[in-house]
This record gives C-alpha cells, structure tokens and sequence, in this order.
C-alpha cells in the first residue's frame, strides 16, 4: 500500500483521538481543550480531559490495536475471512471468569484477573480437546473444540446467572456488553505490555501467517514446521484477546472487520496487514466509544453494543458483494 | 458461535433501550377499590395466612400488627428483625408459585410489576385473593398502607402509622424550608453508574430533607448516567453508600467531580432509607441532618 | 537425488499401511514419475517426504542425507514441492507469490538481497510467465496458475522439483505446454518427480515410470518397459491394450470397452 494511505492511516487514529478527547457530555471548547492538555486553566476541564476522557481513548486504542491484529492473524492462518479473535472460546471462558468473579465479590481491581484468567483456561481447554480427539495442529480440529468450549463456557454463564442475585446479573451483563469507561492507568499499562508484546510476536512471524495462508500441504513445502506455527499464533492471537477481554469487557466485531476493511485498501502481505490492522482497529474502537458516549446522554451504549451496530450492515454489505 | 453473541448482543442493547423508557405504563391510580393493577379489592374477613413478597410491604405488616398472621415473605425481606423467622418463599419478582402455595395462604401481597402479572393471575386462579402495589413513591406508600390495612383488618393501626410518618416528614420540610437547597447526586450502583432520579422516593425524601436532586428532571426512579454527565452537573454533595464511598473517595476518575474533591462525599444510611415504608420519616430525618447538620431534632 | 528406501507408512487409526516398503529414486536430470490407480499411495510419497506422515519403516534422503535430519528449511532449499491443492483465500499478487518462494532461505528473519530478487526474476521468466506479474493468482486461468505455481517452486532454487498432479483441470494445450517445460528443466540438470494419473501424457515425457499399486512398486524402469499390457491390466483391473503409435513414438494404454 502506498506511503499516503499509510500516512492517511495513522492521520485518522490522531484525528479520532482528537475528536474522542475534544468531545463528550462536557462542553469544552478548543481553546480550553488547549489548555487542559497543558494543565492550566479550569480545573473541571483539566480533571474530565486528564482523568475521565483521556484514559478511555487509551485503553480503547490498546483494544483495537490487540482485536485487529488477533483477527488479522487468525484469519490468514485459518485460510478463513471470518475467523475472528474470541475463536477458540475465550469470549465464553472471559465471561465464566468475569461472573465468578463478580459473585464473589471482587471489585474492579481483581476482576480483570478473573476473566483473563477464565479466558485462558478455555484457550487451554481447546488445545486440550483437538489434542484429545487426536488432531495434531490442524486449525479445523482447533476450531471445532473452540466452539465447543465457548458453548460449554455459555452454557456455564447461563447456570450461574440462572442462581445468582440481580446485582450480580445486572453487573455480569453490563460486563459483557464492554466498555472502556473504567479505564485506569494500571489497566492501561498492562495492556500496552500485552499488546506491544503479542503485536510484536505476531508481526515478527508474519510471513509465516504469509506462508500459511497457502494451504497446509503448501507450507509444509516451503519448509515450515506447520503445526508449531499454528498453535503459536493460535496462542499469541488468543492471549491478545484475552488481555483486551479483561481490560474492557467483550467487544465484538472489531477483530473480524478490521483486517477486512485493511485488506480493502490494498494490503496484501500479513506483516502489514497487521500493522494497519493495529492502526485501523484502534480507530474504530475510539470512534464507537465516542458515538457510544454522544448517541443518548446521560447514559452510554455499551462499546461491544456499537461496534455490533457497525459490523451488522458491514457484513451485509460483504454477502452482497460475495452472492 | 458469532451468532450467539450477536443475538445476546441485541438483546441486551434491546433490554438496555427498553430499560430507559420514562416510566412503565402508569396502572389507574389505586381507589379504595382497586390495586395498582388495577384489579378490584373485595374487603372480607380479616385473611390470616399472609404471604408478602415485598420488602416494604412486610415491615408495614410487622408495622400494623398482622405479623404474626405471616406465613410467607420474599427471600430479602429482613426488616424488622423478626421477618426474617417467617419462612422465605424465594424471590419477589416472579415468584416461586409453588412454594407460595405451598404455605396455603389467603392473602398474597405482590410487588405490582409487569413481570409480576402472570404470578398473579395464577394465584387468583388458585382462588387466593391477590393485590399488588407499587410503592415507589410517598404518596403511594400512604395509599397503599391504607389499603393494606383495610384488607388485613387493620385500618385503624394502619392510619396511625401514616399519619405518624407524614407529620414527621411535614417537620422535617418545616425545619429545612429557609435552608439553603444545595444539589444531591445520589449514587445507587456502580457498574453502571446509576443514579436516583425524580421518579424516586429517594428523591422526594431529599426534596423534604431541604436538598435539590441534581437528577430530578429524569422521571424514571433511576437511570443509568456516565461519570461525564455527573461531572456536567456539578453536584454540591454526592451520597453514596458506606461500601461504595470509599471506593470513590479513593478512585482518581471519581475524583473528577468537584465535590468529591472537596471532601462533600456523604455516607448515607442505605438501609434506613432503602424502603418507602415505615421507616420514611426517620429516613427523612436522617438525611437532613446529613445534609444540613443539626437542622432536625 | 532423492532416495526413497524401503518407505513404509500408515495413517493414524489405518488398519493397513498406506505406503509397505517402496524404494525408487529420482536422479538428477531425468523426469521420473510415479502413476497407479487411485489410492494406490502416490500423493502418500509426496507426504512423507516433507514430513507431514511419519515413517513405519525405511528412509528418505535427498542427496544422501536423511530428509528427517536436515530440518525443514533446508529440504525446502533443496526440493521444491508443489502440491496438488491451494488455498486462494487472501490472494496476492504474481511477483509477491513467487516471492513466497524465497521463505525457506529467508525466514522470518532475514531481509530479501539482490540474490533473492534476481532468483525470483529468473524463475518467472524461466516459468514464462513475466507478463503476469502484476495480476492477482484468483484472477489467472488454469493454465496460467500452474506456471506461476512452478515459478515458485523454481525460486526455492534447489535441484529437486517434486509435483503432484501438476496438470490435473488443465486443457490439452496447457498440459503439453506445462509437461515440455518440465521436460525441458530436467535436461537442463534438475531432478523432476511428478505424480499423474495420466498415464499416456507421462509416458511420452518421462524417463523413468514407477507403477504403484496398493502402497507397493509394481514396476518400475523406461515407460516402455513399465506399459506392458498384462502389468497395467493386472494393476488397473481393467481390461486394455497398449498399442505404439509411429507418430507419437511412445506406449500408449487404451481401455477396452467391457462387452
């Protein structure tokens, strides 16, 4: 892809954070926006911009970035436009954690623990199941188990909710419809590790992914070790999801449009396509959390509820242009 | 897989929509006649099984003398102390109809909800008589404690009980009525933020208590509000609960509200005042004096 | 070049071996090629050799050093696969396809050189498919599709070209287009493997036949050695009679029609 829709790429992440910082149910005009971002002037503006507005445009780019590129690796390894990053169950496995947890009371602090922790225990699961029914790497085996723990991970939510009091019902649900609006520092910190490192892991094997989008026979031919790169991208890609799962909740579509509309503009090879997958993603983030915000003060839509919205129409667009 | 999460998606956003509508379809107001449902109230023997599904509704019973004629209460009715010796018959919002029936009683006292409607029918079916009130607000707990007394049997017991609470509230208005008003934002949950809105009683205690709702123009008992739109009202006191305050006290984004920052973090009594019911004059009381410190005997 | 030994092999969960003790060789120079009836375990050999069946028994060894010791990469630099099925999901273009060749010798790690760039060039244009470059591979016709793929194949840069069914869906003209090219690489010092159930194609290409039948060699030598009615008979459990045309100067099988 050219260097201008290169360039244009990450002009839209700055304008969007701008505009996600500049705007909300706080009327703050540029020249105060100025000051605020410099500390000095009101206090109220300085406190909703540094505290309130400014940590969610981070942590909503931090999980784009992470569901972009999971989805862009998954999709090439699986040879399959709609792989997508909460695949091999740690949607399911993120929200069995999350509820456990608010059941037992855990405040904000633990909690994203609990669910990364339930996150990967399904991840874990679904390797355990393909290697169980005898399948070495083989990512239609790997899928297949995945469905079968997130099916069990929900089904598991549905029994525990059935029981559990209406907070906790009331907070599992808030939970699982995502949102960056608790974001803290620490949150934020722990996800940049996250996803610099599993980003960077993946982009590093990214013509591996190239390599593998052949076909399995094919890439056993150029000489790749196919199972070994398949389960690593499978594990990185899912560890990806499920830091962003526990910073933010469960936010859909994001992973399984993003390196679609990437690979629109001309991207072909994977270790670009994750990069832009990484640039793109952490725009749409910050532009549904800021509709989420402006759309029906004084309440939110929940993120996960927006970019739902959004992926709807895109797919239907897609079928349309497949039929 | 994605279509299941699609589908719990939109129907969560679609719960979350309908969660916002103002007000649930406003029942005719209940006369000495009819329930909040709207269904008519024949006054006969003095019933002696009781089954209360309401919190509020129980403490008024203990209140107004028909306690020990209580055979059954929902499972979070604790108030007073010796509610909870009646037996639990599981919750109050769609009920456990077995377990209500089980008790053989001749008088079921629901929480008048939409989702309580079927439970009600069937009870009715069973040839129980079967009322249901929504007290949400001052006025209707005065209604309904009427009415309530009439069927149990108890209506002299249970006009001195409202009269008693609407003289205290009526000195709490005239101790605070010169008082400055400042703004409230009354914290009721934290993820979401939900706030009390105008629709409350919680809001019309704070109105008597000599304090302004900085939510007062929602007509909804609650809403669902984001930190931003707090900040945007600029409460002068935020009222908490003694589990939530320290938590915002402490959290840097909660901090954003001024108030919170200038220390005017209050602690309010959630059990006292969580029930529009017996206890509304002593909330009111404690409230004002949270407020305006002294103001109140 | 390449030295199958005793090469026996089973499928997970088999009750019998796919592949029971095959030995052939494929020598540099010469066009060798493996055909038998369906399932007689042709594609099994292709399998085996990169390693993605293990073996019950026997040995590969590509220039006299066991496949399974030299690792991956390297037998990619030395043999260069084309199987018989590819996926097109996320298709690229022509030059960066070929390019793909490269990946045994680069990695992950390494950046493309001037060697890397100009064995690319030479394989399009020995491929003949210079005038593709820019074009997406979902958008090529059969034909087309199968150059390039030996394109790739040809920037790996070994000496070994092993190919399964290179000219399955191709029309005639394609397939004698595809197979003079494969000829014309093995005289020119590569060693050409290729599996095909087209036995008369083959035969005319091909200077050494190796007939499989149910995971064993049934024959093996010069085609006109190998096209002996009574073995293809035996083999094909099909009546047939193999007759020699003049103008072809190669065995040609021809089925009979069953009375």
């Amino acid at each position: 892809m050219s260097v201008m829709r290169w360039v244009g790429l990450v002009l839209a992440l700055v304008a969007a954070s701008l505009l996600a910082v500049a705007v909300g149910t706080v009327s703050i005009s540029i020249s105060a926006l100025w000051d605020a971002l410099r500390h000095v002037g009101d206090t109220m503006a300085i406190m909703v911009v540094w505290t309130l507005r400014i940590p969610r445009v981070a942590l909503a780019v931090l999980v784009g970035a992470g569901l972009g590129m999971s989805g862009a690796a998954l999709q090439g390894t699986m040879r399959n436009p709609l792989a997508e990053p909460y695949l091999l169950g740690v949607s399911g496995g993120a929200a069995v954690g999350a509820v456990l947890g608010l059941m037992a009371g855990l405040g904000a602090a633990l909690l994203p623990l609990a669910a990364f922790a339930g996150a990967i225990v399904a991840v874990v699961a679904a390797f355990f199941v393909a290697h169980a029914a005898g399948a070495r790497g083989d990512p239609r085996v790997l899928l297949m188990a995945g469905v079968v723990v997130g099916a069990f991970a929900n089904a598991a939510i549905m029994v525990v909710m059935a029981n559990a009091e209406p907070n906790t019902v009331r907070n599992a649900l808030w939970w699982m419809m995502g949102s960056v609006s608790d974001a803290t520092w620490q949150q934020i910190a722990i996800l940049a590790v996250y996803v610099l490192v599993g980003g960077g892991a993946l982009i590093v094997v990214g013509r591996q992914i190239d390599v593998l989008a052949l076909g399995e026979d094919a890439a056993a031919g150029l000489g790749l070790d196919v199972d070994t790169a398949i389960r690593r991208v499978f594990f990185i890609a899912s560890l990806l999801a499920a830091a962003t799962v526990s910073a933010a909740g469960l936010v859909g579509f994001v992973g399984l449009v993003v390196p679609h509309l990437v690979r629109a503009a001309g991207v072909r090879r994977h270790r670009e396509l994750l990069v832009g997958s990484a640039i793109t993603g952490a725009t749409l983030v910050v532009l549904a959390d800021l509709l989420g915000r402006v759309l029906r003060p004084p309440s939110e839509l929940p993120l996960g509820a927006v970019t739902a919205l959004i992926g709807v129409p895109f797919f239907l667009v897609k079928l349309r242009r497949l039929v | 897989m994605p279509v299941f999460r699609f589908c719990s998606f939109v129907a969560a956003f679609i719960v979350a929509l309908a969660g916002c509508r103002p007000a649930e379809r406003t029942p005719p107001p209940a006369n000495a006649l009819r329930d909040d449902y709207g269904t008519p109230i024949t006054i006969g023997r003095p019933p002696q099984r009781i089954v209360s599904l309401n919190p509020a509704t129980t403490e008024l019973l203990f209140a107004i003398g028909a306690g020990p004629r209580l055979v059954g209460r929902s499972e979070y009715d604790v108030f007073p102390d010796s509610a909870r010796f009646v037996p639990s018959v599981g919750a109050a919002l769609r009920p456990n109809i077995e377990a209500v029936l089980a008790t053989h009683p001749d008088l079921v006292i629901l929480y008048a909800s939409q989702d309580n409607r079927p439970a009600a029918d069937r009870f009715r079916e069973a040839g129980i008589q079967t009322v249901a009130f929504k007290n949400d607000s001052i006025e209707q707990f005065a209604r309904d404690a009427r009415l309530i007394g009439r069927v149990t049997g108890d209506s002299a017991r249970a006009a001195t009980l409202v009269d008693t609470v609407m003289a205290t509230l009526a000195r709490v208005r005239a101790a605070t009525a010169n008082l400055p008003r400042p703004t409230v934002f009354v914290h009721a949950w934290d993820r979401p933020i939900i706030a009390i809105g105008g629709g409350s009683f919680l809001s019309q205690l704070l109105d008597i208590a000599g304090a302004r709702n900085v939510y007062a123009d929602i007509a909804a008992p609650s809403a669902t509000v984001t930190l931003e739109d707090v900040v945007r009202r600029n409460p002068d006191y935020v009222l908490a609960s003694p589990v939530s305050a320290p938590k915002m006290r402490a959290s840097a984004s909660w901090n954003a509200i001024p108030a919170i920052r200038a220390g005017k973090l209050l602690v309010y009594d959630t059990v006292l005042v969580g029930r529009p019911s017996v206890l509304l004059g002593a909330g009111a009381v404690s409230l004002a004096n949270l407020i305006h410190p002294g103001a109140v005997r | 070049m390449i030295e199958f030994e005793d090469v026996a092999v089973r499928y997970p969960r088999a009750t019998t071996n796919a592949l029971g003790g095959v030995t052939l060789e494929a020598r540099r120079g010469l066009l060798t090629a493996i055909v038998g009836p369906n399932g007689s375990g042709k594609s099994t050999l292709v399998r085996a050799l990169i390693g993605r069946i293990p073996l019950e028994r026997g040995a590969i060894r590509v220039d006299g050093e066991a496949a399974t010791t030299l690792g991956g990469a390297e037998l990619a630099r030395r043999v260069a696969v084309i199987s018989q099925r590819e996926d097109l999901a996320f298709p690229l273009l022509v030059s960066e396809y070929v390019a793909l060749g490269r990946f045994p010798h680069l990695g992950i790690w390494h950046a493309p050189e001037e060697t890397d760039r100009r064995a690319v060039n030479t394989s399009i244009d020995a491929a003949g498919v210079a005038d593709l470059r820019e074009r997406r591979i979902d958008a090529l016709s059969g034909g087309e599709w199968q150059r390039v793929r030996l394109a790739r194949a040809l920037a790996q840069g070994g000496d070994a070209l092993v190919l399964d069914e290179p000219t399955a869906f191709l029309d005639v003209g394609h397939e004698m287009s595809v197979f003079e090219l494969l000829h014309g690489l093995a005289r020119s010092g590569k060693a050409v493997l290729l599996i095909s159930h087209q036995l008369n194609l083959v035969a005319r290409f091909a200077d050494q036949l190796v007939l499989l039948h149910r995971g064993a060699v049934a024959a093996a030598g010069p085609p006109d050695s190998v096209m002996q009615a009574d073995i293809l008979e035996r083999v094909y459990e099909w009546p047939l009679v193999v007759s020699r045309d003049p103008a072809v100067g190669a065995p040609t099988l021809v089925p009979l029609r069953r009375r």
